[in-house]
């Protein structure tokens, strides 16, 4: 053991560095490393303080959701793994074991998602994508080497990570557009299929994804188009939300009306009471009523969600490493997992 | 014998050929065929252990499929009876199940779900002393396990000749009396299904007739001469009597994994009417037609084309010249369309097509 204290936090930082990992996979690795370094005798104290580290984890991320995905997978594993060993020390080595052996079988899983995918693709497809995904790009660039496709990506406010899926696009060869994300309805008739990535799958059979994915999916369905997802196993997450606002990203500052700083109530209520009009924005001086009524994209992005959940009806397939799933069948992995 | 000189037999020749020249047609009468084919062919080849044995049967299965790709009950009646097996096989030699903690991990967690639900023990009651490659008799490990074989055929068949009555068996929980159902076509599954239902129901069918093989006009004479009412109907006025129709029920060529079928022509006409009025779909169908294909450009190409006599015979000369006459078999109608199917194996909504297709056959037979 390190003099310093383990910090389960800066080591899923570390792990996070590697392109390839994705963050279900990063939490599970921070957990593995957290059980090297931990100082526990008994089963019950190991699970105690996996559990605080997935605590720990789920606390500094703004976006916990795929991050909670593998902890929970991860310590439903180890609670109820089935062992033969004669020591405690000899068991916790085995999990350890066990941990790396999964990450790196779970490296090839995309590969795997690109393959099932593979076959849903038409030579000369258009297809449309949101924002950037590891699993969508390696699906996109496999179907590149033995068909004809050309992508519109959309431009994914705000982080604004379609220009990356573009660039790396246009670098393999493949004919790509970056379109507006309020462009979606427009394009959507050329469109042959929608493939987005996801966050996680949820127990509906829904999906969280970066925000917008829920649009997209609302008007692939008024135009009839297949919309599939992406999702490697271990981003099946055990949430059933019934809305956008049972996620557990979301809290009360998001899409909040704020009031601006130092106005009377007589006169807010007024400007409220008038239709149409934009509600100004809170943090600015009220000294200049010009600088007042300017809003940054900073305020925007503070005040909007960075994902959404895409109702399981309108999600045409699943494509996942344990097969091409309708997304009720999502549901059948999940209990099998965790209720017995 | 290597695998390809078994799928050369007389007999296999015999019925790719029989396929392509459609002389045998109908998911039924090909599943039985291809049956009765592999069951002689296992019994007159020669095979020292189990990987031999399903080399041949795919060997067979591969001709045969290809002799008539649109077939698709060919195909699965193989993929079923390599499933039945590999189950035969591993319930024989299986010796105890495999300590738990060396082969379990998490990418199996996530597959198979929490640990102990594999601990049920098979019992291996009259286990067969199994032994492959013995140089000694090459002929012992065909011997012990040919009989096995033989009944997992069996079985096959079995399914195949009580069919349609196991399709029907809940006929009267679907048809109620004074009901109004509408139907499509000559399928044998549908007819059995409906006579059953009129040993307890009084109600009304109305078949449309079908053009051009005109199947719904032998259909309507064969359930009015079983004494229910039925209405013929032409294919053209299908919507304007949809509003009155309480049910529809369609039989399949061919059901696919996500849900959707090929069914004969019309079936799609009908469907999307009974959509607009929100009309129940139904679709009877025996187990053999679930084929694991994800059908995704139900195109024109995936069609099957039949003779386009039936459209416009030679006597109209003249035109024949100058247009291009199609007449397309089946009908592809999308799992959104359906609202379930009946089948010999229980009641089952579209969406889960695809986990019965994952128990009946084993993913590495998908393609054969």
């Amino acid at each position: 053991m390190t003099s310093t204290p383990f910090d389960v936090c800066s080591a899923y930082e570390h792990i996070l560095e590697d392109e390839n990992i994705s963050t279900p996979l990063a939490s599970i690795l921070a957990l593995v490393e957290l059980m090297e370094n931990s100082a526990a005798g008994t089963m019950f104290e190991l699970v105690k303080e996996l559990k605080d580290g997935a605590e720990a984890l789920k606390r500094q991320s703004s976006n916990s959701i795929s991050l909670s995905a593998g902890t929970e997978l991860f310590i439903e594993f180890v609670t109820l793994f089935p062992h033969d060993a004669s020591s405690f020390l000899e068991l916790k080595s085995e999990l350890i074991r066990q941990g790396h052996n999964y990450v790196t079988e779970a490296l090839s899983y995309r590969q795997k998602i690109a393959d099932l995918a593979f076959d849903f693709i038409k030579d000369g497809s258009i297809i449309l994508t949101h924002s950037y995904s590891r699993v969508v790009m390696q699906t996109l660039l496999w179907a590149h080497k033995r068909k004809r496709i050309s992508v519109f990506v959309t431009e994914a406010r705000p982080r604004g990570l379609g220009i990356k899926t573009a660039e790396k696009l246009t670098a393999a060869g493949i004919p790509s557009t970056v379109i507006l994300d309020s462009a979606v309805a427009y394009t959507m008739n050329m469109v042959d299929l929608v493939l987005v990535g996801s966050e996680a799958v949820v127990e509906s059979g829904g999906l969280v994804n970066a925000v917008g994915s829920n649009q997209i999916a609302i008007i692939a369905k008024a135009m009839n188009k297949p919309f599939y997802a992406l999702a490697e196993s271990y981003k099946f997450h055990r949430l059933f939300p019934l809305s956008q606002y049972d996620l557990p990203t979301h809290n009360s500052q998001l899409l909040s009306f704020s009031l601006p700083q130092g106005r009377t109530h007589r006169n807010s209520t007024a400007s409220r009471a008038r239709p149409g009009s934009n509600p100004p924005v809170a943090g600015i001086r009220p000294s200049d009523p010009a600088e007042d009524r300017k809003i940054t994209q900073e305020q925007i992005a503070r005040n909007n969600p960075d994902v959404d959940y895409t109702r399981p009806d309108l999600i045409s397939l699943v494509f996942s490493d344990v097969g091409s799933l309708t997304p009720e069948g999502v549901s059948q992995y999940l209990v099998g997992m965790f209720a017995g | 014998m290597a695998a390809n000189a078994v799928a050369d037999q007389r007999i296999v020749e015999n019925l790719a050929s029989r396929l392509r020249r459609r002389q045998v047609v109908g998911s039924r009468a090909s599943a039985l065929e291809t049956l009765l084919v592999i069951r002689q062919v296992v019994a007159k080849s020669r095979f020292s252990n189990f990987e031999q044995l399903v080399d041949i049967i795919r060997a067979v299965g591969r001709k045969l499929v290809e002799a008539q790709p649109k077939e698709h009950s060919v195909g699965n009646t193989v993929r079923k009876i390599l499933h039945h097996l590999r189950e035969e096989y591993n319930n024989a030699t299986r010796e105890v199940v495999p300590p738990l903690a060396g082969s379990f991990s998490i990418a199996k967690f996530v597959l198979q779900g929490q640990p102990r639900k594999q601990h049920t023990l098979v019992k291996a009651e009259n286990k067969l002393h199994l032994k492959g490659d013995d140089p000694n008799d090459p002929d012992s490990f065909a011997k012990t396990l040919k009989p096995v074989l033989m009944e997992a055929i069996q079985d096959a068949f079995d399914e195949l000749e009580t069919v349609y009555d196991n399709v029907a068996k809940n006929a009267r929980d679907h048809i109620h009396s004074d009901e109004i159902i509408l139907t499509i076509g000559a399928s044998r599954t549908v007819e059995t299904f409906l006579k059953t239902a009129s040993h307890y129901r009084k109600y009304t069918v109305i078949v449309a007739e079908t053009a051009p093989s005109f199947g719904g006009r032998d259909l309507a004479a064969s359930l009015s001469s079983a004494g229910i009412s039925t209405f013929l109907l032409p294919d053209s006025s299908i919507y304007a009597l949809m509003s009155r129709v309480n049910k529809v029920i369609l039989g399949a060529h061919a059901i696919l994994a996500n849900g959707g079928m090929f069914a004969t022509s019309g079936s799609m006409l009908v469907a999307s009417a009974a959509r607009v009025h929100s009309t129940p779909v139904v679709v009877c169908a025996g187990q053999y037609k679930l084929t694991p294909l994800w059908n995704l450009y139900h195109e024109y190409s995936q069609l099957d084309f039949g003779d386009p006599a039936k459209v416009l015979g030679f006597e109209e000369g003249d035109l024949v010249e100058k247009v291009d006459v199609v007449n397309p078999y089946y009908d592809y109608v999308p799992p959104d369309l359906i609202d379930a199917y009946l089948t010999n194996d229980g009641d089952h909504p579209p969406s889960s097509i695809y986990r019965l297709l994952k128990e009946m056959y084993d993913d590495e037979d998908t393609k054969l």
